[in-house]
C-alpha cells in the first residue's frame, strides 16, 4: 500500500431538514484514506455510514466541512464534474446489486466503459477480464433475473471494477447473501484490492465483512466513536 | 450510445412498448390515410371542375354574375371575332320545363356542339336528328324524372321578353361529379339557343382553351382557374379541418399513452436512475435517455405502421376507395371512387408531426430526473 491520501474528510457535517427542524446525520467527521486501503464504516442503522459513503461518492455533499476525493472538493463540483469523478475514479456496489434487468451480464458490466467512450474491442476485453476476476465469465449472456444472489453481487463487483476505479464504495454488499456467498464475495474483493491496489470502503454492520477489514471506523449517531487499525486476521 | 440503451430498455418493457407502438402506429396510418383521401378528393374535385366546367378560365360578360340569377337576362354580349380565338362560347338563359305536369325552373345553356374542351358529351347534340336535342346530367334526370329519348315541354323568353315554348328531346344523360353543370342545367346547341332567343352572336361567357392568350376586352372580365377554384378549395379546407379533429384525437390518445408510460417510468425506475447517475451518467444524459426512449416509440410506430400501412396505401392508390351511390355527404359531390394521393410531403410531414410530438411528451415528464436527488433515487424514496 502506498501512502497517497485519496480521500480526506475535514470537519464534515451533514444535516437534513426534517419537518421544522434538522436531523444531523454526520457530525464533525475527520478522516483520511490512503490508496489501497480495505476499510469499513461500521455501526448500527442510522449511524451515518451510508451518508458518509454517498458524500465520498459525490452523490451527496456535506452541509459543513470539506470532502476532498481524488484531490477534488466534492462541494465545489458541478453535476458534470461529479459525474466524471464517478465515471473514472469511483465504483459503487449496492446492497440490492442495482443491475439493469433488461441488459445481459455483459452489457451491465460494459455500461461504465460505454460512458467512457471506450472502443468495442477495449470494452470486450475489459468486461471479460472483469467477469473472469469474479468467476462468472460463462454467464456473460445471461439476464440478471436468471442469476442467484451471489452471482448478481459478483456482476455488481465486476461492473464496479471493470473501469479500474481508484475507490470502490460498497454499501452493505453482503446483506442479501448467505454466509458461503458472502465469504466468497469478500475474498474476491480482498484479492482485487491486493491485485489492483483499489481502495475499498465498506458500509456494514455484518460481522463477516468486519473479519476481512484492515481498518474499521466505528460510527455512532453520526460521530466517529473509534478508528481502529486491525492486524490481518484472515488470509486470502 | 443513448439510442442503443433506449432501444434495450424499450425492448425490455415488452408488451407495454408494443401496446403504445400499436396505438401510435394506428394514429400514424390514419393521419396519412385521411389526408391522402382528402388530397385525392381535392385533386379529383379540381380535375373534374376543370374538365367539366371551367377549362383554363372563363372570360365572362361583365354584367353576368354566376351567383346572381337576375344577371342572366342582360349578362351577355358580342365579342369581336378577332378576340374569341381558343375560346368555347356559352350562352346562358333561364327557362322552365314541365315534366309530368310539374314546373321546374332550369338554366338553359347553349354551347358550341363542336367543342372538345369540356367533357360534356356535346357530340350527342351533333348526332341527334330531333328538333331541339338536349343533354342533361344524372342529377337533373333524376329530379325531373327524365330518361334518354324523353321529350319534355320547355318554355323560355326571347330577347324581346316574348314567351315561347317547344318540346326538347333528351339526347343523352351524362355522369359527372360537378353539380354546377348538372343540377337544374339543360345543355343545347348554342346556334339553336341563339335562334330561339333571338340573340344572334351573343354569348354569356367563354371557356378558355389551353392556348388562350388572355387580353383585356372592354365589357368582359377574365377569371382564371385560381379565382374559379377558390370556393372549392375553401370547402376542401373545411373538410380537411374537420377530418384533422379525428386524427388529432387519435394522436392525442397515443401521445397520452407515451406520457403516461414516461411518468410511470420516471417514478418506477428511480433506482435505475440513481444507478445510472452513480455509474457516471450526467443528469442531462439520463433525461436524454428517457426522452429518447419515449420518442423511440414513435420510430417503432413508423416502422410498424409502414409494415401494414404501405401495402394498404399502395392498394388504395391503385384500386381507389369505392363510394356508395348518393354519398354526397361531404358537402361536395364525390365520384364513384376516390383515389387517395399519398405524397412524399404528406408522409414526411406526418412522420415529423408524430416524432416531434412524441419527443415533446417524452421530455416533459423526464425533466423531473434533472431535479432528482440521486441518493433518494437510489433508495426509491421520491414520491
Amino acid at each position: 500500500m502506498n501512502s497517497e491520501i485519496i480521500i480526506s474528510l475535514e470537519h464534515v457535517t451533514k444535516r437534513y431538514k426534517v419537518g421544522d427542524g434538522d436531523f444531523t446525520a454526520l457530525s464533525d467527521i475527520n478522516l483520511q484514506f490512503k490508496k489501497g486501503e480495505f476499510a469499513g464504516l461500521v455501526g448500527p442503522s442510522g449511524s451515518g455510514k451510508t451518508t458518509l459513503l454517498n458524500i465520498i461518492g459525490s452523490l451527496d455533499s456535506p452541509t459543513e466541512g470539506k470532502a476532498i476525493v481524488m484531490g477534488k472538493n466534492i462541494s465545489a463540483l458541478s453535476h458534470k464534474e461529479s459525474a466524471m469523478l464517478r465515471n473514472y475514479h469511483i465504483g459503487f456496489i449496492f446492497q440490492v446489486y442495482n443491475l439493469m434487468p433488461v441488459y445481459t451480464v455483459f452489457e451491465n458490466v460494459e455500461f461504465s466503459l460505454i460512458l467512457q467512450n471506450k472502443s468495442a474491442a477495449e470494452r470486450k476485453k475489459a468486461v471479460m477480464e472483469s467477469l473472469d476476476w469474479v468467476g462468472i465469465a460463462d454467464m456473460a449472456n445471461k439476464k440478471p433475473s436468471k442469476l442467484s444472489g451471489g452471482e448478481g453481487q459478483r456482476v455488481a463487483i465486476a461492473r464496479a471494477m471493470v473501469k479500474r476505479p481508484d475507490i470502490l464504495l460498497a454499501d452493505e454488499p453482503t446483506a442479501n447473501l448467505d454466509a458461503k456467498n458472502a465469504h466468497a464475495i469478500l475474498q474476491t474483493m480482498k484479492a482485487l484490492n491486493k491485485e489492483l491496489n483499489t481502495t475499498f470502503l465498506f458500509s456494514t454492520h455484518d460481522e463477516k465483512v468486519m473479519g476481512y477489514l484492515d481498518r474499521m471506523i466505528h460510527l455512532e449517531d453520526g460521530k466517529i466513536r473509534e478508528d481502529e487499525i486491525i492486524p490481518h486476521k484472515l488470509s486470502v | 450510445m443513448l439510442f442503443k440503451l433506449a432501444y434495450k430498455n424499450l425492448e425490455g418493457a415488452g408488451l407495454r412498448t408494443w401496446l403504445t407502438v400499436g396505438v401510435l402506429s394506428f394514429a400514424f396510418v390514419i393521419i396519412i390515410l385521411i389526408n391522402g383521401i382528402v388530397n385525392g378528393f381535392n385533386d379529383q374535385a379540381i380535375n373534374d371542375a376543370v374538365n367539366w366546367e371551367i377549362g383554363n378560365g372563363k372570360l365572362q360578360n361583365e354584367k353576368y354574375d354566376a351567383y346572381d340569377p337576375f344577371s342572366i337576362k342582360d349578362g351577355h354580349g358580342i365579342l369581336p371575332d378577332s378576340k374569341n380565338k381558343d375560346l368555347v362560347p356559352v350562352l346562358i338563359r333561364q327557362a322552365s320545363i314541365y315534366p309530368q305536369g310539374r314546373m321546374v325552373s332550369v338554366t338553359l345553356n347553349g354551347i358550341d356542339i363542336n367543342q372538345k374542351l369540356l367533357k360534356l358529351p356535346t357530340i350527342l347534340l351533333q348526332q341527334s336528328t330531333e328538333e331541339i336535342p338536349a343533354i342533361i346530367g344524372k342529377r337533373m334526370a333524376a329530379s325531373a324524372n327524365l330518361k334518354k329519348g324523353d321529350q319534355v315541354l320547355m318554355r323560355w323568353r326571347d330577347s324581346h321578353g316574348t314567351f315561347d315554348a317547344a318540346n326538347i328531346s333528351v339526347a343523352g344523360i351524362f355522369n359527372t361529379n360537378v353539380t354546377t353543370v348538372d343540377a337544374g342545367q339543360i345543355w343545347i346547341s348554342l346556334k339553336k339557343l341563339r335562334a330561339m332567343t333571338d340573340l344572334d352572336k351573343s354569348t354569356t361567357l367563354f371557356i378558355a382553351e389551353k392556348d388562350y392568350k388572355q387580353e383585356r376586352v372592354a365589357g368582359w372580365k377574365f377569371l382564371d382557374q385560381d379565382e374559379l377554384l377558390k370556393d372549392l378549395r375553401a370547402m376542401v379546407q373545411i373538410e380537411r379541418i374537420s377530418d384533422s379533429i379525428i386524427y388529432l384525437l387519435l394522436l392525442a390518445i397515443a401521445l397520452l399513452a407515451i406520457f403516461d408510460t414516461q411518468v410511470l417510468s420516471v417514478f418506477r425506475r428511480q433506482r435505475e436512475i440513481g444507478t445510472y447517475i452513480s455509474l457516471g451518467m450526467t443528469r442531462p444524459q439520463v433525461v436524454g435517455l428517457f426522452t429518447i426512449e419515449g420518442s423511440m416509440n414513435s420510430i417503432l410506430a413508423i416502422i410498424v405502421g409502414g409494415i401494414y400501412g404501405i401495402p394498404l396505401f399502395l392498394y388504395l392508390s391503385y384500386y381507389g376507395i369505392a363510394i356508395p351511390a348518393g354519398a354526397d355527404n361531404m358537402g361536395l359531390s364525390m365520384g364513384e371512387k376516390i383515389t387517395p394521393v399519398f405524397g412524399a410531403g404528406l408522409v414526411l410531414g406526418t412522420i415529423s408531426l408524430v416524432v416531434i410530438s412524441s419527443t415533446i411528451v417524452s421530455f416533459l415528464p423526464s425533466r423531473k430526473i434533472a431535479k432528482m436527488n440521486p441518493v433518494d433515487a437510489l433508495k426509491g424514496k421520491i414520491q
